[in-house]
């Protein structure tokens, strides 16, 4: 059945092969000319602030970025279309061509079938992914520059992108195997796998791992590679916002305090006093470069669970098909 | 296996697509080693009759018995006695014929690949060419062959003979017959054409919008039916004790195709022996409600039917 599996699906994995082979060289060349140019940049210390200061820093900097928005887009959404694209035809494609009346006349049980079939697949989807996560790592510090917990970098770095990828995977199959229409299932997985990363991103990911709360002293140096979550004044005593409140107060002397010349840093002595007249203290929330590893564990683990349960959902759907 | 053990066995079994009955309360007890003829026009039921009975398709009603297990089980040992035949021949086109056999063989213990790779030397099937190239006619065989290499107890075939010229029908006949005698497999046949299989059949099913209207020795139902004609100017009442399946009027004749319970003696009547072609012909002539009210037949009624 492995090697079946492996023959139905060929022309599939070959593409995918294929189409993550493609990626990766695009990858290496732009990522290269960044790193050309960021070497440039650094070694005639030019400024990102004064860029115009000379015609080699204007020069490098039109070399960098061009693609880097683009390509950040892609390394995200690579690993879950891989999946999309290896998972959804597992079913549907048989279902469609009618051969599972084939395969399930076998003498090999419909589970089995379908998990040897699931099997190789996510091994394959996710063999091919991880092969990609050193490459998509060395992208991310080549053109982007800034810390791997940072939201577009940490999507694309690490080993996340495998869970996502098993995850598009196994929706591709269950949806496949529910629609029982390759094309309208690949239509509708692509938005729901999208809102639910963009959810967990957005509404779930900063609060996966607690985040390091601090308050920051007016001299204290603030770091860039942490990924901020929240910043801004609270009562002396607390370290997040009193029930009801929002980091962005609506008290009118905190208002005052923040319109002081606080954005996530803070310098201005006017500042120190309005904290001391007002009973304030400003306060950073955010995950620092040490959670990195967790968090990568943690999300991961949000979408291996949603795999498992996409699972669970079709080999029930196929034991118990209705024609 | 048991001589009582039915090979194949529906008990009020049913499948409703929608609102519409595709099967409707479905019984009969084919014993091993017969070759049934299942027949009915278009859209009778009798794929989802079949695919109720290879376990692909799950009854909305009633139950299916495959040497008396519930083929819905979709465990190795009913799947390993089934050979199933789908109407489309489902067949993986990329792979090459030789491919195709090594999936059946990977996939089934009892596999005989030398009788796979015989059939398609003696039918001139090139088993380095894909399945997609070959012609129709081809790839049925080929669907054909991996439902007999896989050597099951249970043949079922929804329409096998459809894509096969006149010569292949005949091998294929050739092949069942031999196969029936020398594993005594049990063979189920559908067709909507009842010349294609009177050759070899000994049992037969009739099945006629959805609903089954004779399931029995092919000697008993030739028996039991009878076809009686008069002049239509002096048609005389009916013979107590029959029951009418179809009458036709002409101007000059009238003739009835009974069912019987004992031999019609009325004079009055010219009695003829039907063919099976004229008894089918009659049930699914006359599909109306009004037919379906008629007696099943009773436990009893087949030879077979010792429990």
């Amino acid at each position: 059945m492995i090697w079946a599996t492996w023959r139905m699906h060929r022309s599939i994995f070959l593409a995918s092969i294929a189409i993550a082979m493609a990626f990766a060289v695009w990858l290496a060349i732009t990522g290269g000319m960044e790193e050309h140019s960021w070497t440039i940049f650094t070694s005639h210390h030019c400024s990102l602030n004064y860029p115009g200061s000379s015609a080699v820093c204007m020069s490098s900097l039109s070399g960098t970025g061009n693609f880097s928005s683009v390509n950040a887009a892609l390394c995200g959404a690579l690993p879950a279309l891989l999946g999309l694209v290896l998972g959804v035809p597992l079913v549907a494609g048989e279902i469609q061509q009618r051969t599972n009346r084939l395969a399930w006349t076998q003498s090999i049980t419909r589970t089995r079938w379908l998990l040897t079939k699931i099997g190789v697949g996510a091994l394959f989807t996710a063999a091919i992914v991880g092969a990609l996560a050193p490459l998509f790592w060395w992208w991310t510090d080549a053109a982007q520059r800034n810390s791997h917990i940072q939201p577009p970098n940490f999507d694309i770095s690490g080993f996340v992108g495998v869970a996502y990828a098993l995850s598009a995977f196994m929706l591709g199959v269950a949806l496949g195997a529910l629609i029982r229409r390759a094309g309208w299932a690949f239509a509708a997985c692509v938005p729901i796998f999208a809102l639910v990363r963009i959810g967990i991103r957005l509404y779930v990911r900063p609060g996966l791992i607690s985040p390091t709360t601090v308050t920051v002293g007016a001299d204290a140096p603030v770091g860039n590679t942490d990924w901020y979550l929240n910043a801004g004044f609270v009562p002396i005593g607390r370290s997040t916002p009193a029930p009801g409140q929002t980091w962005a107060n609506s008290n009118l002397v905190i208002e005052k305090c923040q319109g002081l010349g606080y954005g996530t840093q803070k310098a201005a002595h006017s500042a120190t006093y309005c904290e001391r007249a007002n009973h304030l203290h400003y306060v950073m929330q955010f995950q620092p470069p040490g959670h990195f590893w967790p968090l990568q564990g943690a999300e991961s683990a949000i979408f291996l669970v949603l795999a498992g349960a996409l699972l669970a959902l079709t080999v029930l759907a196929v034991r118990r098909w209705r024609t | 296996m048991s001589e009582s053990m039915a090979a194949l066995e529906a008990m009020g079994l049913g499948k409703r697509y929608g609102r519409k009955w595709g099967l409707e309360d479905c019984s009969f007890r084919l014993p091993a080693g017969r070759i049934a003829a299942l027949v009915g026009p278009n859209g009778a039921g009798k794929s989802t009759l079949l695919r109720m009975a290879a376990g692909i398709t799950r009854p909305t009603a009633g139950d299916v018995r495959v040497f008396g297990r519930s083929p819905q089980d979709q465990a190795v040992e009913v799947l390993r006695q089934i050979g199933y035949l789908d109407q489309e021949r489902p067949l993986y086109r990329s792979f090459r014929v030789d491919e195709m056999l090594r999936f059946g063989e990977r996939l089934n213990p009892n596999w005989n690949d030398a009788v796979a790779r015989g059939y398609l030397a003696a039918l001139d099937i090139p088993t380095d060419s894909k399945v997609g190239r070959l012609s129709v006619g081809q790839q049925a065989q080929v669907a054909l062959t991996m439902c007999l290499a896989k050597r099951p107890a249970l043949l079922l075939l929804d329409e096998p003979v459809a894509a096969l010229d006149p010569v292949a029908r005949e091998g294929l006949m050739h092949i069942l017959l031999r196969s029936v005698v020398d594993d005594n497999t049990t063979v189920v046949l559908s067709s909507h054409a009842v010349s294609d299989l009177v050759t070899i059949c000994d049992y037969v099913i009739i099945l006629s919008a959805s609903r089954v209207h004779v399931a029995d020795d092919l000697d008993y139902v030739l028996a039991s039916h009878r076809l009686l004609m008069a002049s239509s100017e002096q048609a005389p009442a009916l013979p107590p004790g029959v029951l009418v399946i179809s009458t036709r009027h002409s101007e000059r004749q009238t003739n009835a195709l009974v069912r019987v319970e004992q031999p019609v003696t009325d004079p009055s009547w010219r009695v003829v022996e039907p063919t099976l072609e004229e008894i089918v012909i009659a049930y699914l002539r006359e599909k109306g409600p009004r037919n379906l009210a008629f007696d099943k037949p009773r436990d009893g009624d087949s030879s077979e039917d010792a429990r």
